[in-house]
């Protein structure tokens, strides 16, 4: 004590506190106050309050009492869950290979000098813009029923007209189909735009060195791409999991469950069985699956 | 330039025509439909329709899709002036200052990109109700401000960072504080990035569904995506008018989006990767 009243220092604390009191600070400060408050109403309040739900067992229209980990068992020895788990699984895998091909693939063909190229990258773009439910009712149609485009498409090959949308198997193909291209123009833009950031004279060297075309993207585009594809699948990998729109605007997540993902779970919990404690713990269990993935993909960045 | 590389030129764009019109098939088709009453559209065998009618575009003035659409306007320009105001601010911090406050906002942006809105709606939803927002634009104007939050603020600061910053340094150094230099120097010069960032937050909240559907349940409430989604199961045989709706509301996102695209790159990469 003495030692620290001798020396001409101030205190730690107080040169914190000063700190925070300088126009560096409060200024940034009075600036973020409204997107913080935002936050804490919309984040930060229900994430507690939803927490804190997962251990009762209320309803929509009154509180529940404190269960304990009931929802939790009850919800991990439900084989609905496992199943959506699953799908979800699927759906996001699916989604990230054939966004990640299709982008790229899109990307590698955009950058070639070609005319009209600023005209096709907006167009491309089309699927990416227009509304979920917009895109699924031009989809639906085309999967509707035997005369639908296609069956007809089938049918001129000689095959049977199949029921995309009652038969477990292709309902999950199609909800896949849609989401791939619904979400494909985010992943192409933004390779595009790491695509050309690549410095030109690495090309170069690689031609001096004799290499092929294919082999200049394997060790040139590829291994500089390498950091922004991990984080653009981190992205893909979240967006796919809390997807409501693709599988519940299809077919309300059938036929039989088939397309029904953790967050349709989730809602079908809290507002078709008025059920708010299994709805909030299956949130919570998304929430850990994602953040577990989410881990692992920022691991597999550090690492590179 | 020699033949072979015009050939190649020209050979590139002709199969991107073809992949780009394969891509946007359904969406063409949708168009094209919505000019055909529904028993033309289920009796008919080619792609290019026969005749055109607008009759499923007249029809839908007997359907609440007008309610629909000033629902979705209202909730839109009110979700767009809510985050762009909080956005605008917090993208000027982020691109001015640097400090452990702002490090941990930035951090609680990229959380709230990954954020499952699901684990939110149900504690919303019941606090909400006795506030009597549910039913109401002002819940999903709340909600949509936050989930445009991280894209839009990400846009802002971008843009702010274009703008140098002697000019502020200037209105600095002749007394001004740093909130009356951004207030009087820096948003009058901000014009085009502020008005890209509006777009973006106006197509977002426009083309929202999940929250619409789990807070807005009346037909006096729902905006278009809820509300052409009951349309879809109550006259499930119906597709000439469902797909005059679904025309009708995809037709504001691409106009805007026409006006945006050019920025898109900008938001979507620095967002992304900056984190």
């Amino acid at each position: 004590m003495t030692v620290a009243l001798d020396s001409n220092e101030a205190p730690a604390w107080r040169t914190r506190a000063r700190q925070m009191l300088a126009p560096e600070f409060v200024t940034p400060a009075i600036l973020l106050a409204p997107s913080v408050l935002l936050l804490l109403v919309v984040i930060a309040y229900p994430m507690v309050q939803g927490f804190f739900f997962s251990f009762t067992d209320g309803s929509l229209m009154k509180g529940g009492d404190v269960v304990g980990f009931e929802n939790y068992t009850k919800l991990l020895t439900s084989p609905a869950f496992w199943h959506s788990l699953r799908f979800s699984a699927i759906f996001a895998a699916c989604n990230i290979a054939g966004c990640y091909l299709l982008g790229l693939g899109l990307a590698l063909l955009l950058q070639m000098d070609m005319p009209g190229r600023g005209v096709f990258r907006v167009l491309l773009l089309l699927p990416w813009i227009v509304p979920s439910l917009v895109s699924i009712v031009s989809w639906r149609w085309m999967v509707n029923d035997e005369k639908a485009l296609f069956n007809q498409v089938i049918t001129l090959f000689g095959g049977d007209p199949i029921y995309f949308l009652s038969n477990s198997n292709w309902a999950v193909t199609i909800v896949i189909l849609i989401k791939i291209w619904r979400s494909f123009p985010f992943m192409m833009l933004s390779l595009l735009a790491a695509l050309q950031s690549i410095d030109r004279s690495l090309y170069e060297a690689a031609a001096i060195d004799g290499a092929t075309k294919w082999q200049s993207f394997w060790n040139v585009t590829l291994p500089q791409i390498k950091n922004i594809s991990i984080v653009l699948c981190l992205l893909m990998t979240i967006w796919s999991v809390n997807d409501f729109d693709t599988p519940w605007l299809l077919a309300q997540g059938g036929p039989a469950n088939a397309t029904e993902n953790l967050v349709v779970l989730a809602y079908r919990y809290t507002f078709a069985r008025n059920d708010v404690g299994m709805g909030a713990a299956t949130s919570f269990v998304t929430l850990f699956v994602l953040m577990a993935l989410v881990f692992f993909l920022l691991r597999l960045q550090r690492r590179s | 330039m020699t033949n072979d590389t015009l050939l190649k030129r020209w050979g590139l764009t002709g199969a991107m025509t073809v992949i780009v019109l394969l891509v946007n098939l359904p969406i063409i088709l949708l168009m094209l439909n919505s000019l055909q009453t529904t028993e033309q559209i289920l009796a008919s065998r080619s792609i290019i329709p026969a005749s055109f009618t607008l009759a499923n575009y007249e029809g839908l003035t007997n359907t609440p899709f007008f309610t629909y659409l000033r629902n979705s306007l209202i909730v839109s320009l009110g979700a767009t002036a809510f985050s762009v105001t909080a956005a605008v601010l917090a993208g000027y911090a982020l691109s001015r200052f640097r400090n452990g406050l702002l490090d941990a906002y930035s951090t609680a942006l990229f959380a709230v990109q990954m954020f499952p809105i699901i684990l939110a709606l149900i504690p919303l939803f019941l606090l909400f109700r006795p506030l009597g927002f549910i039913n109401s634009p002002v819940s999903v104007i709340i909600v949509y401000a936050v989930v445009n939050l991280p894209f839009v603020t990400w846009m802002a600061r971008s843009y702010f960072d274009t703008i140098p910053r002697e000019l502020e340094e200037a209105a600095l150094i002749d007394g001004c504080g740093h909130i009356e230099a951004f207030i009087r120097i820096v948003l009058p010069l901000s014009g085009p990035g502020l008005a890209a960032v509006s777009i973006f937050a106006f197509l977002f909240s426009y083309n929202e569904f999940f929250v619409a559907n789990v807070f807005l349940r009346t037909t006096e409430a729902m905006t278009l995506p809820v509300g052409i989604q009951m349309f879809m199961q109550q006259f499930s045989t119906d597709w000439g008018s469902l797909m005059a709706a679904a025309t009708l509301t995809m037709m504001p996102t691409l106009i805007l989006f026409l006006f945006v695209q050019k920025f898109i790159t900008h938001g979507a990469i620095a967002g992304g990767v900056k984190g």
